[in-house]
């Protein structure tokens, strides 16, 4: 079986390494699009330090108004197992995507033993996109009213929470307002898919003002685990989360200037270097950049220069991903271990095959 | 390879008086002179001092909520620009490499991470993993966790408690252990807003000093070197000297650290009632032989507080500068909080400011006063160059004291304290001490037998440009830094403790998380081979 390519033909890895690493070395922005374990991220970040580079990840653009949030505001959090654990009123906020659901559910089926012991009690506030199925499966008192977006919604609540005049008014707003006076630790449940930046805000505001009396917090479970991992990653080895570029040496964050699709789009990239060992996705079509593909694929990528397939953690090799399980990183021993190298070990190979030869820090 | 650096003053106190002598170098070791055998590398460094590798007891430099101030302020950080002025860490390297890097420049090679929550501890080893050149370390979080609240309550066996321990202390990787505001993280998620050493935590009713007991005693009896970290109740508010003061006589015989002292110097005489109570907590220090303490320093200029004390983190939010601030309820130990925030040259900035130079000059042994700015609570460690000044001048402090808070500075002792650290002193207090404290006998000597952590000043009038550009640093013999700079990277290792763990509490540990979380315990532990460096961790003894 094949695992490498010059375009759609065959090659030897060593061939492919060689190829990919006289592009990059050739190249004056590469820009790395990112998917991949934690390792894989430390090793890409590192090769795009070395090139001045820049990146991404695939997905950007969730991930960049979760990290807006943390970095224009702040707030107040709690982990999954604390609000597994101790929270008898849970507040969905918006969609929750459906990644999450089975923890949710396994929250549905248990009962706090710290805390708000006994049965959970559990809401959802919704816009206009309407009561989830998420929702209705575990049977939340539905907090929206007609027209209202989510934002709209949450500042409505917030509002009447706090005994303010609201030009509208939410259904089951006393009813909430019960549960949270019995609640000792009511936990709000969000993701960056849940709304857009302002809502986000607006839902840290509620809690806040929750907490000057009383006690509350929020389960932020990323729209993508392993994205929010790789802003981890991103954020202990240059200080910054993903959209950074490297154009002076020195790592600078910029969420608009280094989206590397944008980039793309506006030409300022002249080689993409695609990483997907996870969802063994290929990069999107129509750009016109010089395209290196690393993916846990079994054939070229259609219009990628080189294509490297590599194994997926977990799976193929061990590997570290950040899980909403434990809302920390955990170790994956892998299911299935076959000999498709590490995005690690290639991204590693490449350095290696670049002028100077110099290796990689990680 | 031998090399062999010809000329130094040597400071180092373990092994008898300053002198000037060579230091030779082996294989990664400190050596005797040997006879008959040529060194492949020498350095001429007359006119240098040379001292071991210094150690950094106390240093928030990886994990979790580190991580979370770097997220919290992406704009201002600015580790890795050219150092604009006035904002956050602008003088600090906020990346895992600027810090080893940084570090290593100033003669520092080996660093403690002394807040490790357990629950995250592969994320903070991935960090330190990440950090170079350095060796580094953590500690451990327990105290406001569920399990050990839980065995206190029901009044389970001390020996149930040293398994559980242990097993913490084995499968994070720790050092040692570390509590912080002893139970007050567990109040707080019950509403409780101020917590003190006699006050117990709903729901379990034990109370903070029995928490701080127990630990202190599993601490001992299992033989973990470094004697139970302290982070006491009531941090940072006026009157909280007096928290200090009974914590210390808590101590009964048993060897406790207290952490940055400085945070709890206050009392609440004056017009703004917060003043300096420092004189009265050295004094207590200088009685009482069972306690260490490190200082937690305040230096002037934009920071980020970074503690798992969540309860005073959030009491703090008000204070933020810029208003923006995280607040983690996490699970058992971890969570905290992060607030940004500026110490400013006004009354309250000298008061704290003073009350840590008290605190070091005052109190007398340097064998028990470690050299802290709880990076980067107080000041980020970058600051040290200028602490070391400090300390050692006191016509330093004077010029410094003219700049700010007179009626601040006229409730302390500080304009009356003329002593001066001497070189021998800044060696035990950032070399032999740390390391003693610590259990690492290999190291914070300059001896035969000693890993070649070695750093080589040049003797000059400026100490704060004198230790902030070490003229050579060797780690494990490499030679690392020249002239203040890093010429070569390498790897250092994990430094843990590992005691053997109890099988019934590793079923134990199975079973409750289960039971707890929903999930095994494979979530929360982690194989070595995750870190993906060769051999990232070194192992410590126990004391037998």
């Amino acid at each position: 079986m094949s695992v490498a390519w010059i375009g759609s033909q065959p090659v030897s890895l060593m061939d492919a390494i060689r190829n990919a690493a006289k592009l990059l070395a050739s190249s004056r922005c590469p820009v790395f699009t990112l998917d991949t374990d934690v390792h894989g991220t430390r090793s890409a970040i590192a090769l795009a330090e070395r090139l001045r580079g820049a990146y991404d990840h695939r997905m950007g653009e969730v991930l960049a108004r979760e990290i807006a949030l943390y970095s224009n505001s702040g707030g107040m959090f709690t982990t999954p197992g604390e609000a597994r654990r101790r929270s008898g009123l849970i507040v969905l906020v918006g969609e929750i995507p459906a990644a999450h659901h089975d923890l949710l559910q396994a929250w549905a089926a248990s009962q706090p033993d710290l805390g708000d012991r006994g049965k959970r009690t559990w809401f959802h506030i919704h816009g206009e996109a309407g009561v989830t199925k998420l929702a209705r499966q575990l049977k939340a008192v539905a907090l929206g009213a007609e027209d209202l977006s989510l934002s709209g919604a949450l500042a409505v609540l917030r509002a009447e929470l706090q005994g303010r005049q609201a030009g509208v008014s939410l259904a089951n707003t006393a009813q909430l307002r019960k549960a949270l006076a019995r609640s000792r630790f009511p936990v709000f449940v969000f993701s960056g898919d849940s709304g857009d930046a302002p809502s986000l805000a607006m839902l840290q505001g509620l809690v806040a003002d929750l907490n000057k009396t009383g006690r509350a917090s929020s389960v932020f479970l990323p729209a993508d685990d392993d994205a929010w991992g790789a802003a981890l990653t991103s954020l202990w080895m240059t200080g910054f989360p993903p959209r950074t570029g490297f154009s002076n040496s020195l790592p600078s964050y910029d969420p608009v200037r280094w989206d590397v699709q944008r980039m793309i789009r506006d030409k300022e990239a002249d080689l993409h270097v695609w990483v997907s060992a996870r969802g063994c996705e290929t990069p999107p079509k129509g750009g016109k950049v010089t395209v290196i593909c690393l993916s846990c694929t079994e054939a070229p990528a259609a219009g990628a220069a080189v294509t490297i397939a590599v194994g997926k953690a977990g799976v193929d090799h061990d590997g570290v991903a950040y899980s909403s399980r434990v809302g920390t990183f955990h170790a994956i021993a892998a299911t299935a271990p076959s000999l498709l190298p590490s995005v690690c070990s290639i991204v590693q190979q490449l350095a290696g095959a670049l002028p100077g030869r110099k290796a990689l820090p990680c | 390879m031998l090399i062999r650096l010809v000329g130094g003053d040597v400071i180092d106190p373990i092994n008898g008086d300053t002198s000037q002598r060579d230091v030779w170098i082996k294989d990664g070791l400190l050596v005797d002179p040997p006879s008959g055998e040529g060194a492949n590398e020498t350095h001429d460094v007359s006119g240098c001092i040379v001292m071991a590798g210094a150690i950094d007891i106390h240093s928030h430099i990886g994990g979790g909520n580190v991580n979370t101030a770097r997220l919290l302020l992406p704009e201002q950080h600015a580790a890795h620009l050219p150092r604009p002025a006035n904002t956050p860490l602008s003088n600090a390297g906020w990346s895992t490499f600027q810090t080893g890097c940084l570090y290593a420049q100033m003669g520092f090679t080996t660093v403690v991470e002394p807040a490790m929550a357990p629950y995250t501890a592969l994320h903070t080893h991935l960090e330190l993993a990440d950090i170079p050149i350095i060796d580094k370390a953590a500690l451990a979080i327990l105290g406001n966790d569920d399990f050990t609240l839980s065995l206190l309550r029901n009044g389970k066996s001390s020996a149930m408690l040293d398994d559980y321990v242990a097993w913490v202390v084995g499968s994070t990787r720790a050092l040692g252990v570390k509590v912080i505001n002893a139970g007050a993280a567990a109040a707080f998620k019950e509403n409780v807003r101020s917590f003190s050493l006699d006050d117990t935590v709903p729901e379990y009713g034990v109370s903070s000093r029995k928490i701080v007991k127990s630990l202190q005693a599993s601490v001992t009896r299992l033989g973990i070197p470094h004697p139970l970290h302290v982070h006491a109740n009531n941090l940072g508010i006026a009157g909280s000297a007096d928290t200090a003061a009974e914590t210390i006589a808590a101590t009964e015989g048993v060897p406790l650290h207290l952490a940055h002292l400085q945070f709890y110097g206050y009392g609440t005489e004056g017009k703004r009632k917060f003043s300096s109570e420092a004189a009265r907590l050295a004094e207590l220090v200088n009685a009482n032989p069972d306690v260490s303490i490190d200082i937690g320093q305040v230096m002037f200029g934009q920071t980020v507080t970074i503690s798992s004390d969540v309860m005073r983190q959030f009491s703090a939010i008000g204070n933020a500068s810029p208003k923006k601030t995280v607040i983690m309820d996490g699970d058992g130990n971890g969570g905290g909080g992060i607030v940004p925030y500026r110490y400013k040259q006004d009354y309250y900035g000298s008061l704290q400011w003073a009350v840590g130079l008290e605190l070091f000059l005052l109190i007398n042994d340097p064998w028990r006063v470690y050299f802290t700015t709880d990076h980067p609570n107080g000041a980020p460690f970058t600051a040290y160059p200028e602490l070391f000044e400090l300390l050692m001048s006191s016509d330093a402090r004077d010029a410094k004291s003219t700049e700010l808070n007179a009626t601040a500075l006229g409730l302390t002792t500080l304009g009356s304290v003329r002593r001066e650290y001497t070189l021998e002193e800044i060696a035990i207090m950032t070399r032999a001490a740390p390391a003693r404290l610590l259990g690492l006998k290999d190291r914070g000597h300059l001896g035969a037998g000693a890993i070649a952590d070695v750093a080589v000043y040049r003797k000059g009038r400026d100490i704060a440009k004198m230790f902030r550009e070490a003229a050579l640093v060797f780690k494990n013999g490499d030679l690392v830094v020249k002239n203040g700079k890093v010429t070569h990277y390498r790897w250092g290792k994990a430094l843990r403790l590992n005691p053997p763990p109890d099988k019934a509490m590793i079923k134990r540990m199975k079973d409750y998380h289960e039971e707890r979380y929903g999930l095994s315990l494979d979530w929360f532990t982690f194989p070595e081979s995750a870190i993906q460096r060769p051999e990232p961790f070194a192992e410590v003894s126990c004391n037998s």
